[in-house]
C-alpha cells in the first residue's frame, strides 16, 4: 500500500496484543529523534510504548517542520507525528511530587526505561538506574545523550546538530575551501538508534533467559563514530585527515549531483570504473570520449575531474532528473534522480515497498508517516495510532494501565501533575 | 555477554558488514564466510601504509573485529552444502548480496529455513528484494540520492553534497541488526525464525529528519540552507565562523532552545556585546512573536548577525569552554583527527586497541558502542586472517586436516 492511493488506517490507540514484541512494555521518556526512534520501531512491532510529555516544555520535536499544511502548531508537526506514531501519550508535570509519584508507578509497570535527559536530571530525582534497581531489579534502562552519563563533557547538553558537529560528521560534508556544511541537521540521531535498539532488544533477551536487569549507557557521539571508523583508523595509522571535496570519491569519477532541467533537479552519477565509463559515454551518444586520453583511467580522469564534470553536467542540464536515471540505469551506471520528498512519495520502488502510510488524523483528517525500515516475513509491523497529543492517553494509562480510580486522578489534576 | 548463546553466519561484503559487527560486538558468536580469494570489502579502501593490500583494509579492519573468518566458494556447490550445513548450527544468516543471487546458489531463505524453521536470515540489497528498481545499480552516493538526505545538504541553488566518508550501507546494516533482533525476539512467541528483507534506500531515509513527509502533508519541501536548517519560515544556523574555524551553536526561540538562547545573551550582555532589550527578550515565545506579524520577521536577521558578530571575535576553545560553564549549545565543528584526539573519549576509556598482523604498532579502534551495567561489550578478536578459522569451524562439520586440504585443492575453502 501506498501514501497516495491507499485508503487511511484509522487512528485508535490502545494496548497492542500482537506483533514481535507484544507485552513488552517500554516507559518513554526521550524526546527529539535519537531517543524516539528506537521506541517507535519497538512500538511498531507491537509493544506498549508510553511517552510522557509535559505541556509546560513542549517537546521540541513538535516545533520542527515539516508541517502539516505549513501550519504550525503542537499537533502540526510531521517530524513528532513520524517519531512517534504507536505510542501512547501521557501528560505528566515532573515539577511535582505527585507527577513523580506516577512516573515510579510506571517504572514498576515497565519492562524497559528509555530516558534522554541531561545526565544529572535522574539522579536529581533519585531515579539513577542503581537507586531504581533497588526497587526493581530486572529493570532494563537506557540512558542516551551526546556524551554519556560520564566524563568532562557529560555535562553538556547537546542536540543531535551537536552531535553531528563534535562527532566529526559536519567537518565531513562540504565544498572545497569553503564553510563546512554537514549532512543534514541533527546526523547522530540517525545513527545512534540502529546501536540503542539492538541492545535494549539483547538486555530484553537475557533478561528473559536469566532475569537480569541491566543499565545501558548509550554516549551518542561514540555510537556515531563507528559510521567512521575506517576514516578514524587512516588518520591514527596514516595520519590522514579527510577534507572537503564536494562530492569527489578518489575511487569514482566521474562522480557527483549533476544539475538536470528543472527547478532544483539533480542527478546522482557514480562512474565504479572504465566500463561504466564507456556506458555513459553511450548514453550520452559521446562514444568518441571513450578514446580520449584525458579519461582513460580512473587516474586520468581524477586528474582531469573539472573537465569531466564539465561534460557531464553539459549533457545532464537538458534532461529531466528521472529520465536521467531510467536512460542511465538502462545503460548499467549507478544513477538516481536526487529524490526530494515530492519524488520519494512518487517513487515507485518506495511505493513497492509501502514507505510512506497514510492514516486518518482527528486535527488534520489525514496524515502520513514513513513504514517500518525491516520488512519481516512472519511479523509484520502494524499502524494503530497517530502520534499523541499532549495527554491524550492520561486517561488509558492512569485508570486502565495504573488502575487509578476517580479521586487518585482528581487529585493528581489539583497537584498540577497532570499538565 | 548478552548475545553470547547465539550463533551467526555472516555472508555479507562490504554493504552488510557493520550488522554482524553490531550482533558480535554484543558477544554473539558470528562466523564470516569470504571468498577463497578473499572478501571485497579487503579491496575497499583507504588501506594502513596506504598499501592495498588485502590484509591492510582498514574498512576490513574496522568490520570484521569480533568475528571469526572461514572461507567458502559459494558459487562451488559443494561450498554451498558447507554454507547449508553451517546455517544448519546458525540462529542468523545475514546476506548482503543482489537480490537473487543467494537464490540462484540454492542459499536463500527458502533453501535454507526449509530443515532449520527457526533461521532469522536477514537480507540488506540497496533497494530491497523485489520491486521495479531491486536490480537497480548502486553506491553510495546513489542510495543517498533514493533514499532523501542528499536534497537536503549543501547551499542554496547549489549541488547537494554527501558525507565524504560512506554512509548508506551502514544504515541499512543497522537496521538489519534491529530487526534481527526483533525476529530473535518474536522467535519465542511464534516459534520459528523469518527472512527479514532490509532495503537501504529505505533506511538512509532516517537521515531527512522526515522532511521527506513534507509532500504527504502537504508541506512545502525543505529548503537546502549552507550550514543550518529552515525552521518554518525562519533560517535556523547551526554553523558559525568562529575566530579560528567553526562552531555549532543551536541558536532558537521555544521551551526547548529558548533558554539556552537567552543564556547565550546573558553572556553577550555580560561582555557588553549585546543590549538589555535584546537580552530580555521573551525567549520562549519569541516564534509566536514573529509569526503573529507583532515583531517583523528582519528582527530575526539582525539577531542572527549580533550572535555572528559575537562568535567571531571569540576562538573556538574559549567559546566551548563558556558553553560549558554557562550550559550553551555549543560545540566546536570537530575534524577526525581531533575526534581521534579528544579527552572526552580518553577519560571515558573508549578507545581499544588491537595487535594486527599485518602492522608493526597496536591499533586503536572506536570503542564499545554503549556501556552496560554487566555483560560489557568486549574487543576479544580483532579482523580474522583470511581463512583464520577453517580448522576449528569446519572441524564442527566433521572435517579434518586432510579434508580441509583436498577442499582447498578443489577451489570450494
Amino acid at each position: 500500500m501506498t501514501a497516495s492511493d491507499a485508503a487511511a488506517l484509522p487512528s485508535a490507540p490502545g494496548i497492542p496484543t500482537e506483533g514481535a514484541l507484544a507485552g513488552i512494555k517500554v516507559l518513554d521518556l526521550m524526546w527529539v529523534v535519537a531517543g524516539p526512534t528506537a521506541t517507535r520501531a519497538m512500538a511498531d512491532f507491537g509493544a506498549t510504548v508510553i511517552r510522557v510529555e509535559s505541556a509546560n516544555r513542549i517537546e521540541t520535536a513538535r516545533g520542527i517542520g515539516p508541517f502539516h499544511d505549513n501550519a504550525q502548531g503542537p499537533d502540526h508537526s510531521g517530524l513528532f507525528g513520524n517519531m512517534n506514531i504507536n505510542k501512547l501519550g501521557v501528560s505528566l508535570n515532573l515539577a511535582t511530587a505527585e507527577a513523580r509519584e506516577v512516573l515510579l508507578d510506571l517504572i514498576a509497570w515497565c519492562d524497559v526505561l528509555a530516558e534522554s535527559f541531561s545526565p544529572r536530571a535522574m539522579r536529581a530525582w533519585g531515579m539513577d538506574y542503581e537507586s531504581l534497581k533497588a526497587l526493581k531489579p530486572d529493570l532494563i534502562m537506557l540512558s542516551t545523550c551526546l556524551f554519556g552519563q560520564e566524563g568532562p563533557l557529560s555535562r553538556v547538553a547537546g542536540f543531535g546538530t551537536m552531535g553531528a558537529a563534535i562527532g566529526g560528521y559536519i567537518a565531513l560534508a562540504g565544498n572545497p575551501g569553503e564553510a563546512p556544511i554537514g549532512p543534514y541537521s541533527a546526523y547522530t540521531d540517525y545513527l545512534s538508534p540502529r546501536f540503542a535498539l539492538p541492545t535494549i532488544l539483547a538486555a530484553l533477551d537475557h533478561r528473559d533467559r536469566t532475569g537480569e536487569g541491566l543499565y545501558i549507557d548509550q554516549a551518542q557521539a561514540e555510537s556515531s563514530l563507528h559510521f567512521m571508523s575506517a576514516a578514524l583508523l587512516d588518520y591514527t595509522i596514516n595520519g590522514r585527515v579527510p577534507q572537503l571535496v564536494g562530492n569527489a570519491d578518489p575511487d569514482m569519477a566521474p562522480h557527483g549531483c549533476y544539475r538536470a532541467a528543472g527547478d532544483d533537479d539533480w542527478v546522482a552519477i557514480a562512474v565504479r570504473n572504465d566500463a561504466d565509463w564507456a556506458n555513459l559515454c553511450s548514453a550520452m551518444g559521446r562514444g568518441e570520449l571513450t578514446c580520449d586520453d584525458r579519461f582513460a583511467d580512473l587516474s586520468a580522469r581524477k586528474a582531469n575531474e573539472g573537465e569531466l564534470n564539465e561534460i557531464v553536467g553539459g549533457w545532464t542540464a537538458d534532461h529531466g532528473a528521472l529520465e536521467l536515471e531510467y536512460m542511465l540505469q538502462a545503460f548499467g551506471v549507478p544513477a538516481h534522480a536526487v529524490s526530494n520528498s515530492g519524488a520519494a512519495a512518487e517513487d515507485p520502488q518506495m511505493r513497492h515497498r509501502g514507505h510512506f502510510v497514510r492514516m486518518e488524523h482527528p486535527v488534520h483528517g489525514g496524515t502520513a508517516f514513513e513504514a517500518a525500515k525491516g520488512q519481516m516475513s512472519e511479523t509484520p509491523p502494524s499502524y494503530r495510532s497517530v502520534a499523541p497529543s499532549i495527554g491524550r492517553d492520561n486517561d488509558l494509562v492512569l485508570r486502565d494501565i495504573l488502575g487509578y480510580d476517580d479521586e487518585r486522578i482528581a487529585q493528581l489534576a489539583i497537584a498540577d501533575a497532570l499538565t | 555477554m548478552l548475545l553470547t548463546p547465539y550463533r551467526v553466519l555472516d555472508l555479507t561484503d562490504q554493504r552488510g558488514m557493520l550488522a554482524g559487527q553490531i550482533l558480535a560486538d554484543l558477544g554473539a558468536d558470528v562466523i564470516c564466510v569470504e571468498p577463497p580469494d578473499g572478501s571485497s570489502a579487503r579491496s575497499v579502501g583507504p588501506f594502513a601504509g596506504d598499501n592495498p593490500s588485502p590484509d591492510r583494509s582498514l574498512y576490513w579492519w574496522a568490520y570484521a573485529r569480533n568475528k571469526r573468518g572461514i572461507t567458502c566458494n559459494l558459487d562451488h556447490s559443494d561450498g554451498q552444502a558447507l554454507v547449508r550445513q553451517l546455517a544448519a548450527t546458525a540462529d542468523f544468516v545475514l546476506e548482503s548480496d543482489t537480490p537473487g543471487v543467494m537464490n540462484a546458489r540454492g542459499l536463500g531463505y527458502a533453501d535454507l529455513s526449509a530443515q532449520h524453521e527457526d533461521l532469522i536470515y536477514t537480507s540488506i540489497s540497496a533497494f530491497g528484494q523485489t520491486g521495479p528498481k531491486a536490480s537497480y545499480e548502486a553506491t553510495d552516493l546513489i542510495l543517498m540520492a533514493a533514499g532523501g538526505p542528499l536534497i537536503l545538504a549543501g547551499g542554496a541553488g547549489q549541488a547537494p553534497v554527501r558525507v565524504s566518508v560512506p554512509q548508506a550501507w551502514f544504515h541499512a546494516s543497522g537496521e538489519a541488526a534491529s530487526a534481527a533482533m526483533i525476529a530473535l525476539y518474536a522467535r519465542r512467541s511464534i516459534g520459528r525464525g523469518q527472512h527479514v528483507d532490509i532495503s537501504a534506500q529505505q533506511s538512509v531515509a532516517a537521515a531527512s529528519m522526515s522532511a521527506n513527509l513534507a509532500a504527504s502533508i502537504g508541506a512545502a519541501e525543505t529548503a537546502r540552507v549552507a550550514g543550518g536548517m529552515a525552521v518554518g519560515p525562519f533560517t535556523g544556523k547551526l554553523i558559525w565562523e568562529a575566530a579560528d574555524g567553526y562552531i555549532s551553536l543551536t541558536f532558537l526561540f521555544g521551551s526547548g532552545i529558548g533558554p539556552f538562547s537567552r543564556r547565550l545573551f546573558e553572556w553577550m550582555y555580560d561582555e557588553g556585546e549585546c543590549t538589555q532589550e535584546d537580552r530580555d527578550l521573551d525567549w520562549i515565545g519569541l516564534g509566536a512573536e514573529f509569526i503573529s506579524g507583532q515583531r517583523p520577521l528582519s528582527e530575526w536577521d539582525r539577531l542572527l548577525s549580533v550572535v555572528g558578530d559575537f562568535i567571531i571575535k571569540r576562538s573556538r576553545g574559549e567559546l566551548f569552554r563558556e558553553a560549558q560553564a554557562r550550559s550553551l549549545l555549543i560545540v566546536p565543528v570537530t575534524t577526525v583527527d581531533e575526534v581521534a584526539d579528544s579527552e572526552q573519549f580518553k577519560a571515558r576509556n573508549f578507545w581499544r586497541e588491537h595487535e594486527m598482523p599485518a602492522w608493526p604498532e597496536p591499533v586503536r579502534f572506536p570503542g564499545p558502542f554503549v556501556q552496560l551495567s554487566a555483560n560489557q561489550l568486549e574487543y576479544r578478536r580483532r579482523a580474522p586472517d583470511l581463512g583464520e578459522h577453517n580448522a576449528e569451524v569446519y572441524a564442527e562439520l566433521g572435517l579434518d586436516a586432510a579434508d580441509l586440504a583436498q577442499l582447498q585443492e578443489r577451489g570450494v575453502i
